[in-house]
């Protein structure tokens, strides 16, 4: 069996965390963007405001039933096309908003599933003191279903964080990329991408306790 | 004060609300029972809208709704005019027994927190809950979370507290406590609504009693008069029913 | 929604800033930075015979030069969208790609290689990939040049993204398809075990791809130009010396 090149796995690590923090970046202003987006879808789609409403089903259809590589083509390479002002957009907006676009689709029916998972005396009590469809959404409804939310919310800035790797298809490197240029040069793959893999790991592990502290907190209000 | 002309509701083909007529006086404390399904909640939750009545007209002091034309304007103006205390108490699970009670303030009323925060605490002061204060609603016991409910009812300052069933959740260690605060509320003259099983508190509070079945009011009168003399069959089938599980005598 | 306006506004405040940004800005080179001994990264610095002729070439036309690496199944839609302005990644002329890009003159010419893991004796040319699956990389001429044989369909193609040469190497795949050139430079300076099997089975040229447009052909002209210059100072043959120890810009 050969051996395992650990030399270069270490000579590594400085090169490519010098990417991880875009791929970090792109994620988290993804995720951000998609939460505001897929609140908003979900409140629309609960309360059922019409045209918005039509609208959301028809948005989010699309952005869950189409691969996100094809998504990013088409806006990337293919509006371009018939629209040329489009191309003043970058790699890493444009990764960017195809994260937030498809991610908020999946997220919406999470954050819907939770909100319509929250007591209706919850939402009964709130209008009996004269809420309105907006105040009550705002405090009493999603703050419970965002504790509901959570787990599967945090599951999908995990897995956004992991389809940043797309970008390198529009022409921005990140960790992922950067990886495979550099593996691609020394043909050491095990060693780079296991190098690669412990950094995502590492990533996602911190995301992990970060999730526990915060369903710790939100669940204060809940423990007997 | 209040008054319902003609009030139906109907599901499909049922009728829940067969025409209710109800007139209801300022500081007057009306006590409704009746079988259970035959409407009585469902004519609270039609006050406030929390339910759609069919047909019919709400008037709240000064302000008079055909049900069938309400405007969300109206229907939001009548809930504001009126507050609800729910048979599962229904605290804002994520806010403590403070901030339930000055949610209406702070939120509807659009006061300043420490404002609403302040006057919030003379409220629990009147109910006897001031230690509970900075207490989530899952760690109080059903009757405390009830009397948070009432006061929150209180807070709003409305010109009837409708009373959906307050103690029928309730073990029979709280139930008391809540009958206790419903009764000081109602010596200081509070126009209350309430629907419940408690003959002891309609007989020994109310200032009338009306008995609901089939969606229609079959009787009313002061309590006396009701509970000594049912003119009505079906009243004095029913108070025959209750008061034989309910052995307080009347 | 906000975001996306802003977003959408930033977008038009660009274009409309576009025409004040200067003409003469670098020459935008699109590569993929996966393909050795022509594009890739070393220590995160980008290397290659690609990188040093682009290098020559622009120091020529006394332009500076930006590399922007992207998956070569992006490296066209960047070039379609203006985004760059030609790419240098080993482009083959074919008449598919002249009816829509305008080429230079070629750089390098080369052939398609059959490379097989050390071990493998079944495999001695093209002839022998009857009944064996072959890879190539996505948007390469080379899975065209399979599909042209008389027993294509005795072939099981499979296009990747990358990394075809380790997939051999592990014996997923019987053999690749790739130029010779590069073919040859990673079984001497890398350490996966392959050789090569047969001789080449089709000639390519390869040349830089342009947009046809009237800005795409003048800087098409340019480039020919100081390719020839190039070419005439033996700049090109020392590069490719340098890199595959043969002189493969010349027919």
């Amino acid at each position: 069996m050969a051996t395992l090149n650990v030399d270069y796995m270490l000579g590594l690590v400085p090169v490519l965390l010098k990417y991880l923090p875009l791929t970090l970046e792109m994620a988290a202003a993804g995720m951000a963007l998609a939460l505001i987006l897929a609140c908003m879808f979900a409140v629309i789609r609960v309360l059922k405001i019409p045209v918005l409403n039509q609208f959301t089903i028809i948005f989010i259809s699309f952005f869950r039933g189409t691969p996100l590589l094809v998504q990013l083509f088409l806006f990337y390479y293919g509006l371009p096309q018939l629209f040329s002002a489009l191309t003043a957009i970058n790699g890493i907006t444009a990764t960017i908003m195809g994260l937030t676009l498809h991610f908020s689709a999946y997220m919406a029916e999470s954050i819907r599933a939770a909100i319509v998972g929250v007591d209706r005396s919850q939402t009964e009590a709130a209008l009996s003191i004269g809420m309105t469809n907006s105040q009550l959404m705002r405090r009493i409804v999603l703050p419970q279903a965002t504790r509901v939310a959570l787990p599967t919310l945090m599951n999908y800035f995990i897995d956004m964080i992991k389809a940043t790797s797309l970008a390198f298809t529009l022409g921005v490197t990140e960790l992922m990329g950067a990886t495979q240029k550099e593996a691609a040069g020394s043909f050491l793959y095990f060693e780079a991408f296991v190098v690669a893999a412990v950094m995502y790991w590492i990533v996602v592990e911190l995301l992990s306790w970060l999730q526990r502290h915060l369903e710790s907190r939100l669940n204060r209000a809940y423990n007997r | 004060m209040i008054t319902l002309k003609s009030l139906r509701k109907q599901y499909g083909s049922t009728v829940v609300l067969d025409g209710i007529d109800l007139a209801i006086e300022q500081g007057e404390i009306v006590v409704v029972i009746g079988p259970s399904g035959t409407g009585k909640s469902t004519l609270l939750r039609c006050i406030n809208f929390l339910e759609q009545p069919t047909s019919g007209h709400i008037t709240v002091g000064d302000l008079s709704v055909d049900v069938t034309r309400a405007t969300k304007k109206e229907i939001l103006a009548l809930r504001r005019r009126t507050a609800f205390v729910f048979q599962n108490y229904a605290l804002f699970a994520n806010k403590t027994a403070l901030e339930n009670i000055a949610e209406r303030w702070q939120v509807v009323d659009g006061w300043p927190k420490e404002k609403a925060h302040q006057k919030a605490m003379d409220i629990l002061e009147r109910i006897g809950l001031k230690d509970q204060a900075n207490a989530y609603p899952a760690s109080m016991s059903g009757g405390q979370q009830q009397r948070v409910g009432i006061g929150r009812a209180m807070a709003t300052g409305a010109d009837v507290i409708l009373f959906d069933e307050p103690t029928s959740s309730l073990d029979p260690e709280w139930v008391d406590e809540v009958l206790g605060l419903m009764k000081q509320l109602a010596a200081e003259r509070q126009t209350m609504l309430v629907v419940t099983h408690e003959m002891t508190f309609a007989r020994d509070v109310a200032d009338r009693v009306i008995f609901i079945d089939g969606g229609r009011i079959v009787e009313q009168g002061p309590p006396n008069e009701i509970f000594q003399n049912p003119q009505d069959p079906r009243t004095r089938d029913f108070l025959q029913k209750i008061l034989a599980t309910n052995p307080t005598g009347v | 929604m906000k975001s996306l306006l802003s977003y959408l506004f930033l977008a038009f405040a660009l274009v409309v800033s576009a025409p004040l940004m200067a003409k003469d800005g670098p020459l935008k080179v699109g590569m993929s930075g996966q393909y050795f001994p022509f594009t890739f990264v070393e220590q995160d610095v980008l290397k290659g015979f690609e990188v040093d002729i682009m290098d020559a070439i622009t120091q020529e036309m006394g332009v500076d030069v930006d590399y922007v690496t992207a998956n070569f199944s992006g490296l066209f839609g960047l070039l379609g969208s203006g985004r760059i302005d030609t790419v240098a990644n080993q482009i083959t002329i074919t008449d598919e790609r002249k009816a829509v890009y305008v080429f230079s003159e070629p750089y390098v010419y080369d052939g398609a290689q059959v490379v097989v893991k050390k071990d493998n004796d079944t495999i001695k040319g093209v002839e022998d990939l009857k009944g064996k699956t072959v890879a190539v990389n996505l948007g390469s001429n080379f899975e065209t040049l399979l599909r042209e044989l008389p027993y294509a369909d005795q072939i099981n193609i499979k296009t990747y993204e990358s990394n075809i040469e380790r997939d051999t190497a592990l014996g997923r795949v019987d053999a690749f398809v790739m130029d010779r050139v590069s073919a040859s430079q990673i079984i001497k300076d890398k350490p996966l075990p392959l050789k090569l099997a047969g001789p080449i089975f089709s000639t390519l040229t390869n040349a830089y791809p342009f947009k046809d447009t009237e800005e795409g052909r003048a800087l098409r002209d340019r480039v020919n130009k100081a390719l020839a210059s190039l070419r005439d100072k033996g700049t090109l043959k020392s590069i490719s010396e340098k890199w595959f120890g043969i002189d493969i810009t010349t027919p």
